[in-house]
């Protein structure tokens, strides 16, 4: 066995998981430097390590079994639609299913970078934005008959070149429309078939935008990268209530949001916002209540580097008070916000995944960072993320916490 | 099942020879009628080569050979050609004493079948005959396992079997040299899939057994000798070590004896680190893993035993699954695939009751686990191969056409070479661009070089005119003259000639002034002529102007070429009976 390498214990130690020993190996095979994976027995329910040929920014979910990734070199990328192993779901029958691997049951060709990518619920569709134009690009997923994604057509933006690019949102609808726009003036509704634009958002300042949310059939928040968030009603054209960036944001300090998922709220008014800042400070809002705070905390986040493009923040749609933060370090980490009050103070993670950092393949010394992360709609622990080496992980994190989510 | 026949400069080659597993009648064999309707097989096959040990691509070969009859040569590399009887063993005893079936393959077929192998090495190239050659390549995969390079004159063909392109931890990875084949064939049953890692895979592994091990059960693994065994008992070594575990591991001696045995014999087919290993120890020489005795199977407390057959078929493997099946704390991992028909088969189907031997039903209560570990190349291991060999054409087999159209988009874009996909039955030509040595004369190519123009480019093609002869085996490009010489002919040449007649009140001179100006006009391009001895030439063709005796404007144009000029003279004849236009000076 001492050939095989060196082999080393390492005791966990943040918060709540110092209880469990983590077995590292090293990779027995020759390979420029030497690779450690963090197998964590307990820590995880499952864990699913995959690598794409290029890193996705964009992880989105097409059916509750599928997803989306896409890759944003600035000439040839691919869009692949990946089903998610079988194992994962054959929750009573587990031990019977070997199946470990993704599928590629589509995929397709695209010669732009796809930075943000939507799926049209209810349909076959996906729309992107290459982060160049506010412009967007229209897909066919495909059915059974074949298993190519084809481009059939394109929906304009509002302005010729935007720096930012667009945000898209979308919800179900008889008629397949999405939401868009680079800036909080000019966001617009725009029907698939006819191309017409059934409501544009109208707001006094045009603020670059971060993040766009359906909390209802009707009802969407506009959140923007200075901390603002509109929230606008479809059906009417009055101006739009403005949620004011938090205090103490800065001119360079840049803001992102989630809304808590519309469905899951009967009452729209009871949807609550998170707004995360770049330098880690996070504001919990409620919709009925959008000026003021229900809660803050200080996240622990490093925040040298920091891509606008990289970073997400979500609440999960099957735990309460559940937040997935990623895109400022090679990890993921999960909090819950139930414990935290009006008076800012720092928050420990009650989860932190740092696969993507722990096992990267990248050996020219660059460190990786966390790409995209999303919760899957309803099972409650399980996450897929990505990160700038290519890798994709699908992880059932164990919540080891007494006081859980 | 793998089958696949190649037909190539006149030879006919059949690559694998599997056994499709999930049929029970006929259906299971590859259809050789497509070779021939009756008879035997020998005249129509140069010979088989069989990638590796896996049923689905050599489980027919003993039918093939010995019940529909073929006696050219069966090349495989040794390791197979060492496995292989073994598995094909197994599965007959299985099919034929377990299931009663008939139109089976007997023992003696087997043997039979293997005294026609001739073994293949890696990287030699092997002479079929004087035009065939064959060349064998590491496919990691399994044990053995290997890609076939094939070559006839200029064409080849390279064909992979089942192979992996990341090594894992006793098998390299697949590799070979830019041999640019016309076609490389690959498997593509995986190709529309993403690999989770072996990492992850392992972890689950570890999981598991820990688990089991935790609440006080018995953990078994049925394994074959070779290849996961090995693997398998490394991890829980390791783990064991680290956590510290006190239950103990067993493996059956059986196991340990082919194993090493094996393992000494074809040490250059596992990668490097075990290598290194081994020649420092046993293989089996582990701190925590001892070997087994069967009266260790009713001790009380958790353990893990590793036993054969891997199928639950037989032997001590289902000795000791017998045991153990009652109890809910036990856990049983399979390994791998089981044939149907098999105990393994069956519980990974989900049955909890079986019936064995005197009617008597055996309880499956304890946990059944399906892994897998075997390797395959997905779609980003094909594109590395592809990079790898530089194929001049792309051949997938055994995917859905349907659902592979975005992976051949993709061979098609990035290498710009075609990408087929053939569906079983279906028979796929591709044209290939073979170079043909040709033996130039001097002269000849003196000739040429004077006409001018650019010098020879071996990227360029150029037209030039000369006679071609076979003689033997070389081919010889001479000029026309040479070669009529060397074949004692003598060259005619064949002239036409053709009177026009045309009405013309001019002189003879003046006539044959104005067919100059009006063939001028209309003939851009051409060589046109007045020469002074009352002619008209057009490049090589005559044009000569007198007056009929009776009539003075009654002109006779005589017009003459030779048949290389047959196309213009035709079109000059016919340009002239129109007459000329008025308006000429």
């Amino acid at each position: 066995v001492e050939n095989l390498g060196e082999v080393s214990i390492l005791k966990a130690s943040s918060g709540f998981v110092s209880t469990n020993i983590c077995l590292w190996l090293l990779n027995a095979v020759h390979q420029p430097g030497s690779h450690c994976v963090c197998l964590l027995l307990s820590r995880y329910k499952d864990l699913h390590v995959y690598q794409l040929e290029h890193p996705t920014q964009v992880i989105e979910w097409t059916s509750g079994k599928t997803v989306c990734v896409a890759g944003f070199t600035s000439s040839k990328n691919e869009i692949l639609e990946l089903r998610l192993p079988l194992k994962l779901f054959a929750d009573e029958n587990k031990g019977l299913c070997a199946e470990r691997d993704f599928k590629v049951v589509h995929g397709g060709f695209t010669d732009a970078p796809v930075r943000c990518l939507r799926h049209i619920p209810g349909t076959r569709c996906v729309v992107t934005n290459d982060g160049l134009s506010s412009d967007l690009q229209v897909w066919d997923l495909g059915g059974d008959d074949s298993d190519v994604i084809r481009r059939t057509g394109s929906v304009d933006g509002s302005r010729g070149v935007s720096e930012g690019g667009s945000r898209i949102a979308a919800r179900l609808s008889s008629q397949p429309q999405v939401l868009h726009g680079a800036e909080s003036a000019g966001v617009r509704l725009t029907q698939l078939t006819s191309g017409q634009t059934v409501y544009t958002l109208e707001t006094d300042s045009a603020d670059p935008l971060s993040s766009l949310h359906f909390v209802s059939d009707a009802v969407f928040l506009a959140g923007c990268s200075n901390g603002k968030v509109y929230i606008a009603d479809t059906r009417t054209s009055a101006a739009p209530q403005l949620s004011p960036p938090p205090p103490s944001s800065g001119e360079s300090v840049l803001w992102w949001t989630d809304a808590s998922a519309g469905p899951s709220c009967l009452d729209p008014s009871s949807c609550r916002i998170v707004r995360l800042s770049s330098c880690g400070q996070t504001v919990i809002s409620d919709l009925r209540n959008p000026g003021g705070a229900v809660s803050r905390a200080q996240l622990d986040v490093q925040t040298r580097r920091c891509n606008a493009d990289d970073v997400r923040v979500s609440w999960a749609p099957a735990l309460d008070d559940c937040i997935a933060v990623s895109g400022f370090s090679g990890a993921v980490q999960i909090y819950s916000s139930s414990v935290w009050t009006t008076e800012l103070q720092e928050a420990q993670p009650l989860f932190e995944h740092r696969g993507h950092a722990v096992s990267s393949q990248s050996d020219d010394g660059v460190p990786v960072f966390v790409t995209s992360h999303v919760w899957h709609p309803e099972r409650p622990r399980t996450l897929l993320s990505a990160a700038s080496d290519g890798s994709v992980h699908v992880w059932d994190w164990v919540d080891q916490s007494a006081a859980g989510c | 099942r793998s089958c696949i026949l190649v037909s190539i400069g006149g030879k006919n080659i059949m690559l694998d020879c599997g056994m499709h597993m999930g049929y029970n009648d006929d259906r299971r064999f590859p259809d050789f009628s497509y070779i021939t309707q009756n008879g035997r097989l020998t005249d129509f096959l140069d010979c088989v080569i069989i990638s590796h040990f896996h049923l689905d691509h050599c489980g027919a070969l003993p039918f093939m050979s010995e019940m529909v009859g073929y006696d050219g040569p069966i090349y495989m590399t040794h390791p197979t050609k060492a496995i292989c009887p073994i598995l094909l063993e197994d599965f007959r005893k299985i099919t034929v004493d377990k299931k009663g079936e008939t139109n089976f393959f007997t023992s003696q077929m087997i043997k039979d079948c293997m005294k026609k192998v001739v073994p293949l090495n890696l990287h030699q190239t092997v002479q079929v005959d004087d035009e065939l050659e064959i060349k064998a390549y590491y496919a990691g995969h399994v044990l053995g396992a290997a890609m076939v390079h094939i070559k006839v004159g200029s064409e080849s063909v390279v064909y992979t079997g089942d192979y992996n392109m990341t090594p894992d931890r006793h098998l390299g990875a697949a590799w070979i040299d830019k041999c640019r084949p016309d076609i490389l064939i690959s498997e593509s049953t995986y190709a529309t899939t993403i690999r989770d890692s072996k990492r992850c895979r392992e972890r689950d592994f570890l999981k598991k057994v820990h688990e089991s091990i935790e609440r006080g059960g018995k953990v078994l693994i049925p394994v074959f000798a070779l290849g996961r065994a090995q693997e398998l008992c490394i991890l829980l070594e390791t783990f064991w070590e680290r956590m510290n575990l006190k239950a103990p591991i067993y493996f059956s001696t059986g196991l340990t004896e082919k194993a090493n045995h094996y393992y000494k014999l074809f040490i250059t087919w596992t990668n490097q680190k075990i290598r290194k290993t081994f020649v420092q120890r046993n293989m089996f020489e582990f701190k925590h893993i001892k070997a087994f005795d069967r009266s260790y199977a009713d001790n009380p407390g958790p353990m893990v035993v590793f036993a054969t057959p891997g199928m639950l078929h037989a032997g001590q493997s289902l000795q000791i699954f017998k045991k153990w099946a009652g109890n809910e704390k036990n856990m049983v991992i399979m390994p791998g695939y089981c044939v149907q028909g098999t105990i393994g088969h069956k519980i990974l189907n989900g049955q909890r009751k079986l019936e064995m031997e005197g009617r008597s039903t055996l309880d499956v209560k304890l946990q059944v686990e399906y892994m897998s570990f075997s390797a395959h190349a997905d779609a980003k291991g094909i594109m590395q191969l592809i990079r790898m060999a530089e194929p001049r054409n792309m051949l997938l087999v055994h995917g859905e056409a349907v659902k592979m159209e975005f992976l051949k988009g993709k061979i098609e874009q990035e290498f710009s070479i075609d990408c087929y996909m053939p569906a079983n039955g279906e028979t796929v030509t591709v044209t290939t661009n073979p170079s043909v040595p040709v033996d130039i004369s001097l002269n000849l190519l003196k000739r040429e070089m004077a006409l001018g123009g650019p010098l020879p480019d071996p990227k360029k093609p150029r037209t030039m005119h000369g006679t071609l002869i076979m003689k033997e085996n070389s081919l010889k490009l001479v000029s026309s003259e040479q070669a009529l010489k060397e074949l004692g002919l003598n060259e005619h040449q064949l002239r036409f000639t053709c009177r026009v007649q045309l009405q013309d009140p001019h002189s003879d001179t003046d006539t044959l002034h104005r067919i100059y100006t009006h063939l001028k006009s209309v003939l851009k391009g051409y060589t046109i002529q007045h020469l002074p001895d009352g002619t008209v030439m057009v490049e090589s063709i005559v044009i000569k102007v007198s007056s009929s005796t009776e009539d003075p404007n009654t002109k006779v144009l005589l017009l003459s070429w030779s048949y290389q000029d047959e196309d213009l003279g035709s079109f000059l004849s016919t340009l002239l009976k129109k007459g000329l236009p008025s308006g000429l000076c």
